[in-house]
């Protein structure tokens, strides 16, 4: 443990309230978090954690695996028993408000709540209504917040004030890199540090110069529109996602009333940063793939997509892959050797020139020189006979993605050419593959080598291409004839070697005959471990490096048991033993668990960089030797510094706030007061006096309304319950909120509104509703921060279209003449609406709720959350494929487990499940379409 | 057209009252008549609209009221036409709210004379209209069939719906990709290999 960890930790224990601590990216929040937790004592009380993200779940349970996680699969009995138990618990929000409002969580057995990722909080969230819920009857509760996202916590105004002010907490704890305790701590033992600058082709360059050129011109049209502060918009902005986030919270509020063009540029900057981000991640032939079915995808409004410099980025994209050109003749076919093969075709060539990214020479260089070290160091060692216990010999290699990882490991394997020449060949094939006729895929053959498909036949006349018109019909042609080269070559090699064609025959058996099956040899997504011994292909070893432990096996002997199988197997296919690669977006501990002596950060984080400092802070007496790989006058440098400075600047303005801010001390008593029915029941009895006898029956009572579980993802029910309005939690199949016996609240916000339309969803509730209330209201609820209109006066158009939002809603009103609707300007407004529309109605009945709409065979549903029994986003997508109606989704989800299974029932099954032959055939049929050309 | 009440088969019959407002400018797409009628706009045989200026209602909060009285629920559909004038829109739109839901009138809010127009236009225009627009029929183009059920996915864009359509040649080929496969394909993250790869491995039933 680092010495300011345990700095943070006291000044924490020092305030029985508890506090805010917000510290810099990397600074190991889940080991400052792990540490907190171990202090924990059972006999005060259990202790929730909030919010946490997978990866720091998963970190934190590596140190505490003893940590259990609470989810509404718990029966709600043995739910109680863990809440009484006084340990540590993962929760979600969700979940925890359900039980609160459901008193099935006795408030005093809980000691406190620690809340991660405070940066996104507001008072309207959840974590807020359950620290206002646990305080009201928990005085001595303690509520402990984290952040490491230092930029999240100064936008927008005050943002840290009203953190605080909505967990109940008074003190904010500062913790930059620059504080220092920090620097003292990480400053003592400094690894040491070599700065590798790669010069970028001149390829690199000008495409990086054309986009960001276009990128300026983007922006350069958005100040245009005099819509944004103009400040915000520089390039270097740009190249964040955050820039986004600016952007959006400018024009948020004027959004509807913005022209296409204008939106159309905020998701251009956003396509063009992304271009800028993946030139230097991605090899030349990826690179011009992804800009590919970027030019497939994007929509013809897109306006840099035909800027000139736009242009450039094709074509240079384009050379750094292959050059095409005209030439009479061809004398040196191959005299050129392997590494530019060319193809002639009606005198037209394909010269392939497969630009290798830069990086990867100096990578191979940095490890041939460590590699010499190490030998040095070994024979040095050999003399001494000392103990070689610090220095273990091995290299990470830190990249942003798995994708890197896989290219590099199969690099380092098979060298430069070998794994460009893979990629070439299956950008070929990708081309070629999409050219052929659908359905002559019935054998269902799992081929990523195209052999079968083709069998050498290419449709002669292209009519399918004729449409495109942006690369050359030669081009084209030179191209296809070039992957019936590969394909060629490909078939020779499989009757040579057939035994590979078996291999991969059964792998396919394998696949199809059952699920357990394909776990077992694929991946394995809960525990991440990948079994040495299983039939592995080559590429099944590239994986072994980053997904090394599993989350359920917090011990040290089975981590390194896994590493010692790991580093065996690859030493032996290796040149260069003991190389991992990690990729940084997996977000896995990775320092602890390997002890690497030499790092090679191949994609610069500024999160990872300070992940190192701490491991050799926590580690001085081992040996540490870091590279930093740079793409010299790149975006990459410039990002990478901008991202400290953005830091700093943050950390800046958070100390300024912090000594402006305003907390009135008595904050706590605050909290007692908004929730209690105190408040509440004085404005009923106010309300009562200026009416007649007939409400005097409602006197003792507070309102009430039904909530299904689901909208616990919203802040509504928050809001509803500030305004003293008790909240039920059920699961309801009709309608959102239930205010009364008559009246039944369907709620979208304005985004939900257009998607549900389109979607048929909205009408199909609104029957619902409809069907089973005699006051069906639908809920438009706008954003506060956004505007409340759906679209400018001038994008009304001349005339009458059937897209308008206009005129679908007019539809929906014509076929619903009962439908209500209500416009809310924010939550807040509908609160008020709520409380206005209850006033004259009785209190609505839970168990008749519970029962509205619910097909009587489902009859025992009962308490459950339906969103955690059902595979939500999987149901949502069977029921948008062709062939699956209302009717047969239920009978489809009875009859095979998951979709992966669906992909591969065979028609006479589909059949039988889907109740005909002619939806169980549009199913089929359009699983097994090709996917169209992108030629 | 020829038939003897004329005019009033496909024309909004509009009051006298509403004489002088100037939404009456921005209804072109459907002919328009003065004629004596109790609700401000007749939209069809059973469906009216009265037109209802924020600002009015707040100088007469009585008179939205009132005009609901007259109406005397003779129609199906009766729509109170609310044009939001004014900034601060929170409390009368409150009241409005209040007023049209509890007699039976549906609400319905425009921010410009434009938009009121079209409302009112709209509704006439699509009288005996079927609901298909708003049942969920799409493009039955395969790509825009693919493109419905993939975005389910949260986060997969339509960039990335071409590139795992191409990777892959066919959907049943995607929906049985291994993760290494997912995230070889460029623009799909970790996190979209782990959405993607749950959405299609995690049974339908959780089991319990």
């Amino acid at each position: 443990m680092v010495q300011f960890h345990q700095h943070i930790i006291s000044d924490l224990l020092n305030e029985p309230n508890g506090g805010l601590v917000v510290l810099s990216t990397g600074l190991g929040l889940p080991k400052l978090i792990s540490a907190l937790l171990s202090l924990h004592d059972p006999a005060q009380g259990s202790l929730l954690l909030l919010s946490a993200s997978s990866s720091q779940r998963s970190e934190i349970i590596l140190n505490h695996p003893e940590i259990s996680e609470i989810t509404s699969e718990l029966p709600a009995h043995h739910r109680l028993s863990l809440y009484t138990s006084g340990r540590v618990f993962f929760i979600t929000a969700r979940i925890l408000i359900v039980d609160l409002l459901t008193s099935r969580l006795p408030t005093t057995s809980v000691a406190g709540i620690v809340v991660l990722n405070a940066h996104s909080l507001s008072d309207t969230s959840t974590e807020a209504f359950i620290v206002r819920i646990l305080r009201s009857s928990n005085r001595s509760l303690y509520v402990r917040a984290f952040s490491d996202s230092p930029q999240s916590m100064v936008s927008g105004f005050a943002k840290s004030e009203r953190i605080l002010k909505c967990l109940g907490l008074r003190k904010l704890h500062l913790w930059p890199r620059f504080q220092v305790y920090v620097s003292q701590d990480l400053e003592r033992n400094p690894p040491e540090v070599i700065d590798v600058r790669v010069p970028m082709t001149p390829h690199m360059l000008g495409i990086q110069k054309s986009v960001i050129e276009v990128m300026d011109a983007c922006l350069k049209e958005m100040r245009k529109t005099n819509k944004v502060d103009v400040e915000d918009l520089t390039v270097e902005n740009g190249l964040f996602k955050s820039f986004d986030e600016i952007v959006r919270r400018q024009l948020d509020p004027i959004w509807h009333t913005l022209g296409k063009r204008t939106k159309q540029l905020v998701s251009d900057l956003k396509t063009l940063r992304k271009l800028l981000d993946y030139l230097s991640r991605y090899d030349a032939v990826t690179y011009l793939k992804y800009l590919d079915s970027l030019r497939a995808s994007e929509s013809f409004r897109s306006v840099w997509v035909f800027a000139e410099s736009s242009f450039k980025i094709f074509e240079l994209a384009k050379k750094r892959v292959y050059s095409f050109g005209r030439k009479r003749k061809l004398d040196n076919r191959n005299s050129d050797g392997n590494d530019s093969r060319a193809t002639a075709n009606n005198g037209v060539v394909l010269e392939e020139t497969l630009e290798a990214p830069p990086k990867w020479k100096v990578l191979r260089e940095i490890l041939t020189e460590i590699q010499e070290e190490r030998q040095k160091q070994a024979m040095v060692r050999e003399d001494s006979l000392g103990g070689g216990k610090d220095h273990n010999g091995i290299i990470l290699v830190a990249c942003k993605d798995e994708h890197t990882c896989l290219q590099l490991q199969d690099f380092i394997n098979n060298g430069q050419h070998k794994v460009m020449q893979e990629e070439w060949e299956k950008y070929l094939l990708g081309k070629v593959e999409l050219q052929a006729l659908p359905k002559c895929n019935k054998n269902k053959q799992k081929a990523p080598k195209g052999f079968g498909i083709l069998n050498g036949i290419i449709p002669s006349n292209s009519g399918q291409r004729a449409e495109v018109t942006s690369i050359s019909k030669q081009e084209n042609d030179a191209l296809l004839a070039a992957a019936h080269d590969i394909i060629k070559d490909a078939k020779r090699n499989s009757e040579v070697d057939g035994v590979s064609e078996g291999h991969d025959r059964g792998r396919k058996a394998q696949l199809k005959k059952k699920k357990s099956v394909i776990n077992e040899s694929d991946f394995e997504p809960e525990t991440g471990i990948r079994s040495v011994d299983l039939p592995s292909k080559s590429k099944d070893k590239t994986n072994v490096s980053h997904k090394l432990y599993s989350h359920e096996s917090g011990t040290e002997s089975m981590n390194k048991e896994v590493l010692r199988k790991h580093s065996q197997n690859s030493e032996n296919t290796n040149e260069f033993p003991s190389v991992y690669f990690h990729a940084l977006e997996s977000d896995q501990v990775i320092l602890d668990i390997l002890q690497p002596s030499f790092i090679i950060v191949y994609h610069p984080s500024l999160a990872f960089v300070r992940e190192i400092e701490i491991y050799k802070a926590e580690n001085p007496s081992r040996e540490l030797k870091v590279y930093f790989l740079f793409y010299e006058d790149s975006t990459e440098v410039q990002k990478f510094e901008a991202s400290v400075r953005r830091e700093n600047g943050a950390f800046e303005s958070l100390i300024r706030q912090k000594s402006l801010m305003l907390i009135p001390v008595a904050q706590e008593d605050n909290f007692q007061g908004s929730n209690s029915s105190f408040e509440t029941q004085s404005i009923i009895a106010q309300n009562l006096i200026t009416r007649k006898a007939g409400g005097r029956k409602e006197a003792g009572k507070e309102m009430q309304v039904i909530v299904d579980m689901r909208e616990f993802m919203s802040s509504l029910p928050n809001v509803l319950d500030q305004k003293g309005i008790r909240i039920i939690p059920v699961t309801l199949e009709v309608g959102d909120y239930i205010l009364s016996p008559l009246i039944c609240v369907e709620r979208k916000s304005v985004q939900d509104l257009f998607i549900s339309f389109s979607s048929g969803r909205l009408y199909h509730q609104v029957e619902m509703m409809s069907r089973y209330y005699k006051i069906p209201v639908l809920l438009i609820e706008f954003s506060q921060d956004k505007s409340f209109s759906f679209q400018s006066a001038s994008d009304i158009g001349d005339d009458v279209t059937p897209t308008s939002i206009i005129s679908k809603l007019s539809l929906l009103v014509l076929h619903f003449p009962r439908l209500r609707i209500v416009w809310s300007r924010s939550l807040h407004a509908t609160a008020e609406i709520f409380s206005t529309l209850k006033a004259n109605q009785d209190e609505p009945d839970e168990v008749k709720a519970i029962r509205v709409g619910v097909p009587s065979e489902e009859g025992i549903i009962g308490n459950d959350i339906r969103a955690e029994n059902y595979n939500t986003s999987a149901v949502e997508f069977l029921r948008r494929l062709p062939g699956v109606t209302d009717s047969n989704y239920r009978s489809i989800m009875d009859g095979c487990s998951s979709l992966a299974e669906l992909a591969l029932l065979p028609i006479e099954k589909l059949t039988e499940l889907m109740g005909g032959h002619k939806a169980a055939n549009t199913l089929r049929d359009f699983l097994d379409a090709k996917f169209p050309t992108l030629l | 057209s020829a038939s003897a009440p004329g005019p009033s088969r496909n024309c909004i019959l509009v009051s006298h009252r509403q004489k002088g407002n100037p939404l009456l400018k921005h209804i072109r797409n459907v002919r328009w008549a003065f004629a004596d009628i109790v609700c401000d706009y007749m939209l069809g045989q059973s469906s009216c609209a009265l037109y209802l200026s924020l600002r009015y209602h707040l100088l007469h909060p009585d008179y939205l009221y009132f005009r609901i009285r007259e109406l005397q629920k003779k129609f199906k559909l009766s729509v109170v036409l609310c044009h939001v004038d004014v900034e601060d829109v929170v409390k009368p739109l409150l009241e409005v709210t209040k007023t049209a839901l509890l007699h039976d009138c549906t609400l319905l809010c425009g921010w410009s004379l434009e938009e009121c127009g079209r409302y009112l236009e709209t509704i006439k225009v699509y009288e005996n209209k079927p609901a298909d627009l708003i049942q969920g029929q799409m493009d039955m183009d395969y790509l825009s069939r693919l493109n419905h059920a993939l975005t389910t996915v949260r986060h997969v864009n339509k960039t990335d719906v071409v590139t795992l359509g191409s990777t892959f040649g066919s959907l049943s080929h995607v929906m049985d990709a291994s993760m290494e496969d997912l995230a070889r394909c460029p623009g799909i993250g970790e996190r979209k290999v782990k959405r993607l790869y749950d959405t299609f491995h995690e049974p339908f039933k959780r089991v319990v």
